[in-house]
């Protein structure tokens, strides 16, 4: 119920939206003041609004909204006086006992209530407010629910379609160069599902900024995740943030590389991760959104921003974000995150750095050994035709129709990778043009020199649609001294 | 703020630059070679100028050019130099 005339008024104090906290006790010690709450999207509020700005009487408007909401309802209504901010959790609405919007109350210079007017009634509102607010039509209209009065469930269907201003996210330089979403409070908040805010998971290169868990759901806000991505997200990041992983050098090279997150494991379908036709995207909100998190991550927690600290030449679509689900229901063969230490039934993400996804086209091999070496040749251009070896953990990311002829000698994924290391092996008289490595420069011209070090260097994966045998393998980052990282995602944190 | 922000404010406060010298005479100035292809071969001919402009020069080296710069190092370069060049990129 609305407060009784002659109780007294709840002091608050709210931002306005020019700046600044406004007290109701700085108010009244100019004389009665009025206070009318609406909410930003009520018709009826923003006709009241409306008709007060063209009588031009003095009001402060209490906006159960964002600021950035409120002001958008008084432009709406012409209204250029003062309005302040009050968004979730209303506790001053409630104070106020409210019901409905708008809620009209004047308060005298004591504190006390001295008359409230519920919904728009032009008669009653031009008697409590001491001003002509005309005759025209509607001479009553009814209001809408304060958002006070919302239940759990309305409330976070409020924070799921909220405050949305993608440009008010360019103009923070809050983006990638596409339309982000809003991180509301509410939005912020329900990504970290009573977690602690300030918590952190370690400065980001290049820039250090600290990436409490507060900024990452931040950022995973901006990338369109929705809750149940953030598992995900948070475990990318602290793998990201290893020392070994060297985001410092990923992030401000002129390389185009990326970071490459490949998703193990039960979370795969609370995340509603494909791993199946079209898995390299685009298409899927999690692969798209967990990725895209990532790089905002880096650009703006991380200050590395393309253009800025991000130096990269050419950049690559990839750095959008990129991240990859293996299917491991169709793979014949352990996955990722087993042969990489955990257990089969965990969840996990594996860090990777590298550029956009090179399709390799293969239909005519029949046996494993003729497949693993047109895989692996398909890959040796890589970073540049005569750099052997490339130095650097290669993602192949094999189709399942590849993955059945490699598979059909009762090859494991160590057969492919020695095959594939083995066959690509080129004399170093060959290499020897425009940029090659010291080992190539110290061989001798008959020596066969492989394109990677170590068949270990070979990280490979099965994803992809049931027709088609293209594969597709991801140049590495290069020379950058950063190793694949893999953590198990809690789910249960 | 109306939105929270996915920015950390400490990363963000520009740190000003020193002043600049009025002479490079006397002074000490490190060169830090981030052990890029041929960056010390630059660093070759700015230590040439530099001495022929009376300058003192350190030479110094970070072990891999894409990991930032220790903390001993930074210690070592600001307590002996006033002045520091970054041979950078290839």
């Amino acid at each position: 119920m609305p407060l009784a005339a002659d109780m007294p008024a709840p002091d608050f104090a709210l931002p306005s939206t020019t700046g600044g906290p406004v007290e109701l006790a700085g108010l009244l010690a100019a004389g009665p003041a009025i206070v009318m709450f609406v909410t930003d999207d009520c018709p009826t509020c923003e006709l009241t609004l409306r008709r007060i700005a063209t009588a031009g009487a003095g009001v402060t408007v209490v906006c159960e909204a964002p600021a950035a909401a409120a002001s958008r309802l008084a432009a709406r209504a012409g209204f250029d006086g003062r309005v302040l901010a009050e968004p979730a959790p209303y506790e001053t609405s409630r104070a106020y006992g409210l019901e409905a919007v708008p809620t009209t109350v004047k308060i005298a210079p004591s504190g006390a209530v001295a008359g409230t007017v519920v919904g728009w009634d032009a008669a009653a509102l031009s008697a409590l407010l001491g001003a002509d607010l005309g005759a025209d039509p509607p001479a009553r209209k009814p209001g809408c629910a304060a958002r006070s009065t919302y239940d759990a469930a309305q409330l976070a269907a409020e924070a799921a379609t909220g405050d949305d201003d993608p440009e008010a996210m360019f103009e923070l330089g809050w983006t990638d160069g596409l339309p982000t979403v809003a991180p509301t409070p509410e939005r912020v908040a329900a990504m970290l599902a009573g977690r602690d805010p300030s918590a952190s998971l370690g400065p980001v290169p290049p820039g250090m900024g600290d990436a409490t868990l507060e900024r990452v759901a931040a950022c995973a806000v901006l990338a369109g995740c929705r809750p149940e991505h953030f598992a995900v997200v948070e475990a990318a990041v602290r793998a990201m943030l290893e020392p070994g992983f060297n985001l410092h050098g990923q992030a401000v090279t002129t390389q185009p590389a990326g970071q490459i997150a490949v998703v193990n494991g039960p979370v795969r379908r609370p995340a509603g991760l494909n791993p199946g036709m079209g898995a390299l995207g685009p298409g899927t909100r999690g692969n798209a959104t967990i990725g895209r998190a990532l790089r905002l991550v880096v650009a703006l927690t991380g200050e590395g921003m393309p253009g800025r600290l991000d130096r990269s030449t050419l950049g690559q679509s990839g750095k959008l974000g990129c991240c990859v689900a293996e299917d491991e229901e169709r793979s014949p063969w352990p996955p990722l995150h087993v042969e990489r230490g955990l257990a089969a039934g965990a969840s996990a993400v594996t860090l990777l750095a590298g550029d956009a996804p090179l399709s390799i086209s293969e239909h005519r091999s029949r046996t494993p050994e003729e497949l693993a070496a047109a895989l692996g040749w398909a890959a040796a251009t890589l970073w540049s035709p005569n750099w052997w070896p490339i130095g650097a953990a290669t993602l192949f990311v094999i189709c399942p129709e590849h993955a059945d002829t490699l598979a059909a000698g009762g090859w494991g994924k160590d057969d492919v990778r020695w095959a594939i290391w083995e066959a690509v092996r080129r004399p170093a008289g060959e290499l020897r043009h425009g940029e090659f490595t010291a080992r190539v420069a110290n061989a001798h011209d008959t020596e066969l020199v492989p394109k990677w070090d170590s068949p270990d260097d070979i990280i490979i994966i099965v994803a992809g649609g049931e027709a088609g045998r293209f594969s597709a393998v991801f140049g590495p980052c290069v020379g950058m001294d950063w190793s694949p990282v893999t953590l198990e995602v809690r789910c249960d944190t | 703020m109306r939105y929270v922000s996915p920015y950390d404010p400490a990363a963000r406060t520009p740190v000003a630059a020193a002043p600049r010298p009025e002479t490079l005479a006397g002074r000490t100035v490190a060169l830090l070679d981030i052990s890029k292809n041929r960056g010390a071969e630059f660093l070759d001919r700015i230590e040439r100028h530099l001495r022929e402009r009376g300058a003192e020069v350190e030479r110094c080296r970070k072990p891999l050019f894409s990991r930032p710069a220790g903390g001993e190092l930074v210690e070592r370069i600001a307590a002996r130099a006033d002045l520091a060049v970054e041979g950078l990129a290839d």
